[in-house]
C-alpha cells in the first residue's frame, strides 16, 4: 500500500538535511564563528548572525526533552497508529529535534530517557530519523 | 510607558455563541462590532480605528474576512485599520498606541469565527511538513509537550489541572450564555474523560466556538461622558519568547508571562496581592497554571496546593475566569478575558457577579492575560474601575 502519511517537502533551507536522511546521516548546520549547531536550518546563526556555516553529522544519540501521546489522529495517515508518541529529542550534538519514539510502549517513555536514532525508509526518496530507547 | 489610567474599555459587543449554524465568520464580526458601538453609547461615525483578528487562510465558500470587508459591512472608514493574526497578542496595545499618538479617538477591536458550523477548526491543516511527517499537528500537542515537561520539572499534573477545569465549570454554570452552562463537572468526570493528546484530557482543552466578541477603547476623559462606569487600563505588558515549542526551553517557565506581568504590574504600581480576580487566557488548563505561577501568585509546583479548596471558584479567595473562560464559556481569544473583566468591573454580570452575590470580594482591580502560539507570545492587562 502506498505511504499514507505526509511526506517531507524539502525547501532551499532544509534540502541538505533530507538528502542526508536518505543516506541515514543526521546532518545539521554548525556556525563556524560561535560553534552553535542549529535546527531548524537557517541562512545565518541566530546567536551571532554569522553566515559562515559547515554541515556536521550528529551521532544520533540524545535524550527525551519532552513528549506527547496522541490518542486521536489529526491526519488519516496516523489513524492506525494511535496511541503514538511525538517527542522533542535533545541531541548530544545540541539541537532539539522533533521526532517519534518507537520501539517501546508509549507508557514507558519518560523525560530525560536516553534514545538513539533509528531510520525508517518510507519511500524510495525519503527516510525519517526516528528514535528508540537505548537499552 | 505612562499609560496608567489614561485609557478605558467603554463598550463590549456579544453575539449568539456556541454552535450557531448558517452564519459566516464575517457576520459575527459585524454583529459584535455593532453591539460594542451601541453598548458604548456611540455611533458608527465615532469609530476611527479598527483592529480585526484575521484567520489565515480564509474559509472555502466564505469571503476572506479582511479588515476592509469588516469595515465596509459596519459602515466604517477608519483613520487607522489593522489586523491581528497568527497569534501575536498586540491588538489592545496597538489600539492604545493609536489613541496615544492622537491618531484615533475610538478604536474597536473584534474577534469572530465559525469553526463549529463552518467546518474548519483553528490550526487545522499542515503548516510545517518537518513536523507533520512525524504526526505533530495542532496546538494541543504543543501544550501537551509543555505540560509534560512541567510535570517533569516541578511535579504538576492532572491533580492540579482538575481544579482549574472544575473551578471554571462552576462559573460557567452561573453564566447563561456559557456553552457549558447546563453541564456540571466533578473531579471524577474530569478523570473519566478521554485523552486528546496525553497528558491533556478533553476538559483540559478550550472550547471551539461559533460567534464573535468586540470592545471599544477610548480615553478615560471621553469615557467619563459615556454611559458605563469607567473601566480603565491600569497596566499593560507584553513579551514574545517567540521560539517554537519544539526548540523552546522555557515551557515549564519562565514563559512570556513573567516579563509581561512584571511590566504590567510596574506600570500599574501594584503587586499580585492587590488583584481581586483574574481572567487568564486558558487555551488549556496548564496555561492557567503556568501563567499564574509566572505572575508570582505561587512558587513553581505550589499550584497543586494553591488551587485546592476552591480558590478560583465562586466563593473562592481568588476568582479566576468568572465567565467559565475559554474552557467552559466560549473561545474568543483574548477578548473572552477582556470583555468579562470589563463586565465584572461595570457590575453587569448578574448571577456570576463578583461581590456579595458570589461570596467574593467586590472587584476593583482585575488582571487579564492573553497568550498565543505555543507559549510564544503573552500580554497582560490590568483593569480597574475608576
Amino acid at each position: 500500500m502506498a505511504y499514507q502519511k505526509p511526506l517531507p517537502k524539502p525547501n532551499a533551507d532544509d534540502r541538505f538535511f533530507w538528502d542526508g536522511c536518505k543516506k541515514h546521516k543526521l546532518l545539521f548546520q554548525k556556525c563556524q564563528n560561535c560553534g552553535l549547531v542549529r535546527w531548524p536550518p537557517s541562512i545565518i546563526c541566530p546567536h551571532c548572525h554569522s553566515h559562515d556555516t559547515e554541515v556536521i553529522e550528529a551521532n544520533g544519540k540524545g535524550k527525551v526533552y519532552t513528549y506527547a501521546i496522541y490518542h486521536q489522529a489529526y491526519h488519516p495517515g496516523f489513524e492506525s497508529e494511535v496511541p503514538y508518541v511525538t517527542a522533542v529529542v535533545e541531541l548530544e550534538a545540541g539541537p532539539h529535534f522533533l521526532s517519534n519514539i518507537i520501539g517501546c510502549s508509549p507508557d514507558d517513555v519518560e523525560c530525560d530517557m536516553p534514545v538513539e536514532v533509528v531510520w525508517e525508509d518510507i519511500t524510495g526518496e525519503f527516510s525519517l530519523p526516528k528514535f528508540k530507547p537505548i537499552s | 510607558m505612562g499609560l496608567k489610567d489614561k485609557y478605558a474599555i467603554v463598550g463590549v459587543g456579544y453575539t449568539p455563541q456556541g454552535r450557531v449554524p448558517d452564519r459566516t465568520a464575517l457576520s459575527f464580526h459585524v454583529e459584535a462590532i455593532s453591539n460594542a458601538i451601541k453598548d458604548a453609547g456611540l455611533k458608527r461615525e465615532d469609530i476611527d480605528g479598527l483592529i480585526c483578528y484575521r484567520h489565515f487562510p480564509s474559509f472555502s465558500g466564505e469571503p476572506d474576512v479582511t479588515p476592509y470587508l469588516v469595515a465596509q459591512h459596519v459602515g466604517l472608514a477608519p483613520k487607522v485599520m489593522s489586523q491581528e493574526a497568527n497569534c501575536a497578542r498586540d491588538q489592545l496595545l496597538n489600539a492604545l498606541c493609536w489613541l496615544e499618538a492622537g491618531l484615533c479617538s475610538y478604536v474597536v477591536i473584534s474577534y469572530a469565527h465559525n469553526p463549529l458550523s463552518g467546518g474548519r477548526f483553528f490550526g487545522q491543516g499542515i503548516d510545517n511538513y518537518n513536523k507533520a511527517v512525524f504526526g505533530q499537528f495542532g496546538a494541543t500537542s504543543g501544550y501537551a509537550m509543555a505540560a509534560r515537561r512541567a510535570m517533569h520539572t516541578f511535579a504538576t499534573g492532572p491533580e492540579t489541572w482538575k481544579h482549574i477545569a472544575v473551578g471554571q465549570r462552576k462559573w460557567a454554570n452561573l453564566n447563561p450564555i456559557a456553552m457549558m452552562h447546563d453541564r456540571t463537572m466533578t473531579y471524577d468526570d474530569y478523570y473519566n474523560s478521554r485523552w486528546v493528546v496525553e497528558p491533556l484530557r478533553l476538559p483540559d482543552n478550550c472550547l471551539v466556538t461559533d460567534g464573535g466578541r468586540a470592545c471599544v477603547v477610548t480615553s478615560v476623559e471621553r469615557a467619563r461622558h459615556l454611559g458605563h462606569p469607567v473601566v480603565a487600563i491600569m497596566g499593560l505588558g507584553q513579551h514574545n519568547p517567540a521560539c517554537e515549542i519544539e526548540q523552546a526551553t522555557n515551557m515549564a517557565g519562565p514563559t512570556g508571562a513573567k516579563l509581561s506581568g512584571e511590566i504590567a504590574f510596574a506600570m500599574a504600581g501594584i503587586t499580585p496581592d492587590d488583584i481581586d480576580a483574574c481572567e487568564i487566557y486558558d487555551c488549556f488548563t496548564y496555561t492557567v497554571e503556568i501563567t499564574l505561577q509566572d505572575y508570582g501568585f505561587f512558587k513553581p509546583g505550589e499550584g497543586r496546593y494553591w488551587f485546592q479548596d476552591g480558590t478560583i471558584e465562586p466563593g473562592g479567595r481568588m476568582p479566576v475566569n468568572t465567565s467559565g473562560g475559554q474552557l467552559s464559556e466560549a473561545y474568543f481569544m483574548g477578548l473572552t478575558q477582556l470583555t468579562e473583566a470589563t463586565m465584572q468591573l461595570m457590575g453587569r454580570c448578574e448571577e456570576r457577579q463578583l461581590g456579595p452575590k458570589t461570596n467574593t470580594k467586590t472587584p476593583e482591580i482585575i488582571l487579564c492575560s492573553d497568550n498565543g502560539g505555543i507559549l510564544q507570545t503573552h500580554s497582560t492587562t490590568i483593569l480597574r474601575r475608576l
